[in-house]
């Protein structure tokens, strides 16, 4: 199940404001916050902030909302960013990069899902793999790439220490899978 | 008798030592008068440091400057129109005739003088410089959307500067200019200054033991602008200027940071600043400059 929170109408709600740009930490903070509320306060194991109608994310705030809110995620919850802008999509890596974290991503009219942020190509190769032949355990997949399994197991909790992918009893699946 | 702070005539960040040289000759309270009858022109970094000087006069409660405005018509027809009167009438006492002008949507002035003093300003500030000056921004600098909004982050972190450090208000401008001379090209120049409590005392009760008798205003901007140290001990903190200089880098911009009694400079490779100078006269605060080449087949 799919928790979708369009960031636009937070940062509207939350400010009392019409600004439409996601700007300064105090502003950050406060929509992190009502994200995590929302979060708290619904039953879904993967939520969407949708950043459809969203002007400008600066670097403050990209930390503040997006690598705050990976840093210390509610229990139990995965996050996927979407409708985000290319410019928006630089500020946001770029301060994933500096603090070694990641996130998932979908284009919403492609419909194609990738991790950006502190991600090598084994973990970004693995990433797509397990999003093409669904859930997998490390064995598998090791066959499958033509990987060591110790290497892909390696890469496997690698990705799910980023969050960016379940584990489950050995078994291995991306968020995006129900 | 007042003492008289001398204006340039041309009034940018390199004549700014002059003018800060003549503001600290004597002490922030003296009964001052700032003479601005020679002068010919102002850099947007050079009209915020103006009112950052009265500023500072004012919260350390000096008695309210003179100032005399510039003898030339058109310069004080262009100063009224970056909106530096309309912030000077407040800390200074107006020696001679102001003139009245109309908002010129053809103008150069992307941003009038603005004050900065809290988030809420920092988001206005942002709105109007997508609002108004994208045209300008595309028209005569030839920016892509990528660049406007690049533009519009580093505005924003630059003034967050001010809300989330300085501890007191402060003030921003952005004009464009035709840089021919120097670069052959316009540039768009972002000017944000404060009277605050300037980078060495922002950081000194986290960095300052680490450097010992090191510790100084020069050692303070390298920590901020070299390491993106922040005061806060928050892993995500120092992005602001960080996030500016990976900005910079992309479109070839200049950062110019002066707090204090020392500056450093960012240089691209059209410029031949020089990356830190020390000893400079005391100035209040810290005293921010972006410079953004327009695109090379774009500028007009």
């Amino acid at each position: 199940m799919m928790h979708h929170i369009q960031v636009e109408r937070v940062l509207r709600e939350t400010l009392q404001t019409p600004y439409r740009d996601l700007v300064t930490r105090p502003t950050g903070r406060a929509v992190r916050c009502s994200i995590q509320t929302a979060i708290a306060g619904g039953q879904a194991t993967l939520t969407c902030l949708d950043f459809s109608s969203v002007g400008l994310v600066d670097f403050s705030c990209a930390d503040e909302v997006v690598a705050k809110l990976l840093i210390d995620p509610p229990e139990g919850t995965f996050v996927l960013l979407q409708g985000l802008t290319d410019e928006q999509l630089v500020a946001i890596e770029y301060v994933l990069d500096r603090q070694a974290l990641a996130a998932l991503v979908r284009d919403i009219d492609t419909g194609r899902a990738w991790p950006v942020g502190r991600v090598g190509a084994d973990l970004q190769t693995a990433f797509a793999h397990l999003l093409r032949v669904g859930p997998s355990t490390a064995a598998a997949l090791a066959e499958h790439l033509g990987w060591g399994a110790a290497h892909t197991e390696d890469v496997l909790e690698g990705l799910a220490r980023l969050r960016l992918i379940r584990s489950d009893d050995g078994c291995y699946a991306t968020p995006l899978v129900a | 008798m007042s003492r008289v702070v001398e204006i340039p005539a041309s009034f940018d960040d390199r004549s700014f030592e002059q003018f800060a040289a003549s503001f600290a000759a004597g002490p922030v309270t003296d009964r001052m008068i700032f003479d601005a009858r020679p002068a010919q022109w102002a850099s947007p970094f050079g009209l915020a440091g103006m009112l950052t000087a009265g500023q500072a006069v004012h919260e350390a409660g000096g008695p309210k400057p003179g100032f005399t405005v510039p003898a030339a018509e058109e310069v004080r027809r262009y100063w009224a129109r970056t909106g530096f009167f309309h912030h000077a009438g407040d800390l200074f006492e107006i020696h001679g005739k102001l003139p009245r002008v109309k908002p010129d949507e053809r103008s150069e002035v992307l941003l009038e003088v603005t004050p900065v003093r809290a988030s809420e300003d920092v988001h206005g500030v942002v709105g109007r410089i997508q609002e108004g000056a994208a045209r300008i921004l595309a028209g005569k600098l030839g920016f892509k959307g990528e660049a406007i909004m690049g533009f519009a982050m580093a505005l924003s972190e630059a003034c967050q500067n001010i809300v989330e450090h300085a501890g007191t208000g402060g003030w921003v401008a952005v004009h464009a200019y035709d840089f021919r001379r120097r670069l052959g090209r316009w540039v768009v120049v972002i000017a944000v200054s404060d009277a605050g409590i300037g980078f060495r005392r922002s950081l000194e009760a986290t960095q300052a033991r680490r450097f010992g008798d090191r510790w100084s205003d020069a050692t303070a901007l390298e920590t901020a602008v070299t390491h993106h140290t922040s005061r806060f001990r928050d892993p995500g903190r120092g992005q602001g200027i960080a996030g500016i200089r990976h900005y910079l880098n992309r479109w070839k911009g200049k950062l110019s940071i002066r707090s204090g009694t020392a500056r450093i400079a960012v240089v691209p490779p059209w410029d031949e600043d020089i990356p830190m100078t020390e000893h400079l006269a005391p100035f209040p605060g810290a005293q921010v400059q972006i410079v953004i080449p327009a695109e090379e087949t774009g500028g007009k």
